[in-house]
């Protein structure tokens, strides 16, 4: 067809010149032949699909028109014959690009595969390949740190150092750990799991290293969400003063929030710092889009061109020169943006880097996309940044479903159905709006949510600020990330006794993510502070009475701790709304004799299966208690319990000097333990425990139904019955 | 020979290579295509273009969906639905279904760049730096539209490649200045703390 083939050339001839073109820029920087090569290649793919009489149509989309290679993602062990070669980074020095390039292929691959098989964080490591690959080809570790930030995109990193057989264990009891950690490899830097770190660990490797006169390189990797807290700044502070040769790689995929998304699909970055950026990385556009835009109005007529150009002058004063940004006024030498993915690129720069003998701090700012080279990924809202096993052809996740649904959910629901009668309460969260279920309170009341990115800190205290002003802040923070806002916690919100609640999830042993994540000393660290209030319900219904509990107090701050999980099945109240509790009221559960239990928050439980056992094994009844408060007491419960029982026993999932602590003080300070009464006390053992399944860690912390009974029944003087119950 | 009969292409005018753009207006589009027609373009005076959305001139995607440019993408999606339900070709009324297709195809097009925060940034910004400023309304209405569309799709695209090579030029020269710099680091005149302990060792 003349017609198509007229198409054709001309369009072809527009795509491939670069001086004449209406479109392209006139800038005569000549594309690196790679990129030409595979830009035609993508021309004669189109042409070679039209079949001759029908209309060439040439279809640009959005997503799709970049060139994607063709990997394998169909489900089986994919052929990987450069990755075989590797298990040490140092195997990786005499690759050529090339060869780099299809080992960067191969590890997608492995990737995709392996984490379909065991979960895990899938699309930060997709996005970080090329880059792992450069810093391991370029560099020497271990002699060489490289220093990964928050740490779940270090799966590529792993599996070049030498634990790639050991991936199908990541996250699994007695397996590898889902983030860096220095006891499992020598290449493993610095731990991680809370985020923006690593240049503050990198600035002190850095200095230790000048001082001890070694010379190796210290490289920080350190993404855009991380730079959101203030510990990167801090460290970028010093770094700038101290100027010690330290290169921090800025891992920029506009991801700042997990996941970067509301309920109903993509939404732009939280914050400031995310525009800045991105400026950054267009401050060249507007030449490219002056020039297309002075191409088009020539050809428009003369008025249009005239108004053009005036246009154009006005704004060309706003573009600043790029590089002359917040990172060079600290003495951070900038250099970027750079594509993340062409390893040509990164390659280079690494290596020129290496060779300069007093850099001082240097910050590369890589430009990456989150999930690349894995289409299903690309395209999902949430960039399936942490997934449970699924079909790698599809992306599909194979997610169970219960019958009951998270803690996170009932709290979510809850607390929407709090906030539509009361029309103060708000709610903060640090850029955790998928993992703290509020993305559910953000779709219905929009403008009551706030995501303040990753700043514990300053959520509590504008927790505290919201406060003052007469609102209802709830602030859901993980348990282990609010360690990071103490200080605020205690001097802004209780210190003031502003009635700030704060909602842990999370809190207790956390399964995969292992001692990183885990909020064993949140009850502690509350109830240690005299303004407190500390609540923990033992199963869903409790949790929405209490969230009602703390809409309700007014007065003074209070906290609420519930764990990982899904709830029990009991029958929830209708329209999700609770009604508040008396403050300071536990409840008996189960009337029992001889043996009461004490139970704080979900372990409860536990307790009534431990009650079970003993029932049907051995004939015993005892009592099991539900504290529902650590701040305060329910004085008179505990009074009861210790006076009409022989043994007392207080449990909670957390570390010593939380619930057991304050009881045991309330004893004896009531002279409750000058008599006969026998008092154990149930906490998790003195030591971090690893990762793996929930049950697991429950079991080696001591703490499930068996271990229960079996402290029941050594306490009631028949030893030889505990030690079979514990062998069950 | 198929390409035939397209009443609604008529109307749009050809650019300076010859190139026609078109719609497709048989099937709801799903997407901007190019196409090849042959035979006598007419020239329309673009007044007689779909009365419905024309009435108003719009200028920008914003303006077609009736949402303000601070719109959400929830605002948007409900425009786009009311809009898409009413300019259907399938619901249009008879005689007027060639004007509610091209309607119904803008909107989509408005819809699909707006609703992906990436295109929408850059089509905001191509708002602001005056592109639409470039074309008159009353003669270049239909095609500022489309083309604004390709543009922005384009640009989507193209800056995959045109961006890196901007930023290759960028990088390198802030490579050679470090190079420059870091020959001078540390001299004498350097007080930080590095310097002096890397003197102290260079000394020594």
């Amino acid at each position: 067809m003349t017609s198509c083939g007229a198409l054709r050339s001309s369009f072809f001839s527009l795509l491939n010149s670069h001086d004449t073109s209406t479109w392209l820029s006139s800038s005569t920087t000549t594309l690196p032949s790679k990129r030409q090569k595979k830009f035609s290649g993508s021309i004669v793919a189109v042409q070679q699909e039209s079949k001759p009489g029908e209309k060439s149509d040439i279809v640009l989309n959005n997503t799709n028109g970049r060139i994607t290679k063709n990997l394998n993602f169909s489900g089986e062990k994919p052929s990987t014959p450069i990755l075989d070669t590797i298990n040490y980074p140092i195997h990786m020095k005499n690759l050529s690009l090339e060869e780099l390039e299809i080992l960067t292929d191969e590890l997608r691959e492995e990737l995709v595969y392996t984490v379909s098989k065991t979960g895990g964080h899938l699309s930060s490591s997709l996005g970080v390949a090329e880059l792992t690959v450069a810093l391991h080809h370029v560099f020497n570790s271990p002699e060489d740190k490289i220093i990964w930030d928050v740490g779940h995109q270090a799966y590529p990193h792993k599996i070049l150092t030498g634990r790639r057989s050991k991936m199908g264990t990541i996250r699994q009891t007695f397996g590898l750990a889902g983030f860096p950690k220095r006891e499992e490899s020598a290449h493993d830097a610095f731990g991680a799991g809370h985020s923006s770190t690593s240049i503050s660990a990198g600035l002190g490797m850095a200095v230790g290293r000048d001082l001890l006169g070694k010379s190796n390189h210290v490289i920080s990797v350190i993404g855009d969400g991380a730079m959101t807290a203030g510990q990167a700044y801090e460290a970028l502070n010093n770094a700038g003063f101290l100027d010690s040769n330290l290169i921090v790689v800025l891992n920029d995929n506009k991801q700042v929030s997990l996941p970067t998304a509301t309920v109903d699909g993509p939404a732009p970055p939280v914050g400031a710092l995310s525009k800045a950026l991105s400026r950054l990385q267009t401050s060249s556009q507007f030449r490219q889009l002056r020039d297309s835009t002075n191409e088009i109005t020539k050809q428009s007529g003369s008025p249009a061109h005239e108004l053009a150009v005036k246009v154009d002058s006005s704004v060309s004063g706003m573009a600043g020169s790029p590089g002359s940004c917040l990172f060079e006024e600290l003495g951070i030498y900038y250099i970027g943006p750079v594509d993340g993915h062409s390893l040509v690129d990164l390659v280079y720069i690494f290596k020129k880097i290496k060779e300069m003998p007093a850099a001082g701090p240097v910050m590369i700012h890589i430009i990456t996309e989150k999930g690349k080279g894995y289409p299903p990924a690309e395209a999902a809202a949430d960039k399936m940044h942490g997934v449970v096993k699924f079909d790698p052809k599809t992306g599909k996740q194979m997610k169970s479903k219960p019958e009951t649904l998270s803690y996170t959910e009932y709290f979510a629901k809850s607390l929407v159905a709090e906030a539509e009668q009361d029309d103060k309460i708000v709610a903060i969260h640090a850029a955790m709006g998928g993992g703290t279920g509020l993305n559910i309170f953000q779709k219905r009341f929009p403008n009551r949510t706030f995501d303040v990115g990753i700043a514990e800190q300053h959520a509590v205290t504008f927790a505290a600020g919201l406060a003052t002003e007469g609102l209802k802040p709830f602030c859901a923070i993980y348990s282990s990330f609010l360690q990071r806002g103490y200080d605020q916690v205690v001097h802004d919100v209780d210190l003031q006794k502003l009635p700030v609640r704060f909602m842990m999830d999370r809190a207790g042993l956390v399964g995969a993510d292992g001692p990183t994540h885990c909020g064993a000393f949140d009850t502690t660290y509350m109830a240690c502070l005299p303004n407190m209030v500390v609540m923990a319900p033992s199963d869903e219904v409790e949790l929405m009475h209490m969230i009602a509990t703390a809409a309700a107090i007014d007065d003074r701050p209070s906290c609420l701790r519930y764990p990982r999980g899904n709830g029990i099945g009991a029958p929830l109240p209708p329209n999700n709304k609770g009604t508040p509790l008396e403050v300071g009221k536990g409840r008996i559960i189960k009337e029992g004799s001889r043996v009461a239990i004490l139970g704080f928050g979900t372990i409860v439980q536990n307790c009534l299966g431990a009650s079970d056992i003993l029932q049907e094994q051995h004939g015993l009844s005892i009592t099991v208690a539900d504290a529902r408060f650590c701040k305060p007491l329910d004085g008179d419960l505990i009074r009861k319990l210790a006076q009409e029982h022989e043994v007392l026993i207080t449990i909670e999932e957390g570390s010593i000097g939380g619930f057991s602590s304050h009881v045991s003080h309330f004893l004896c300070l009531n002279g409750l333990l000058d008599g006969n009464l026998k008092w154990r006390a149930m906490v998790l053992p003195d030591r971090y425990i690893d990762h793996g399944a929930q049950s697991d860690q429950i079991d080696e912390a001591g703490l499930s139904p068996r271990h229960i009974a079996a402290t029941v029944l050594s306490l009631i003087g028949e030893g030889k019955d505990s030690l079979q119950l514990l062998n069950l | 020979m198929s390409c035939r009969n397209y009443g609604v292409a008529q109307k749009l005018p050809r650019t300076e290579n010859g190139l026609r753009l078109y719609t497709r207006p048989d099937n709801p589009p799903r997407f901007v295509s190019f196409r090849v027609r042959p035979g006598p373009v007419i020239q329309s005076s673009l007044n007689e273009t779909v009365s419905l959305i024309s009435e108003q001139h719009p200028i920008n995607f914003y303006e077609l969906l009736g949402i303000p440019e601070t719109g959400s993408l929830l605002e948007m999606k409900q425009a786009y639905k009311k809009l898409a339900r009413k300019y259907h070709p399938d619901v249009s009324p008879p005689g007027r279904v060639e004007e509610y297709t091209q309607a119904f195809i803008r909107v989509q097009e408005a819809y699909e760049t707006l609703s992906d925060p990436r295109s929408r940034e850059m089509y905001d910004r191509n708002i602001a730096k005056g592109l639409h400023l470039a074309f008159r309304r009353s003669e270049f209405d239909e095609f500022s539209t489309f083309v604004t569309v390709s543009l922005t799709r384009l640009h989507v695209y193209w800056q995959e490649i045109e961006e890196k090579n901007e930023w290759e030029s960028q990088w390198q020269s802030q490579l050679s200045e470090l190079k420059r710099r870091s020959m001078y680091k540390d001299s004498n005149d350097n007080m930080s703390w590095a310097a002096r302990i890397r003197r102290e060792r260079n000394e020594s």
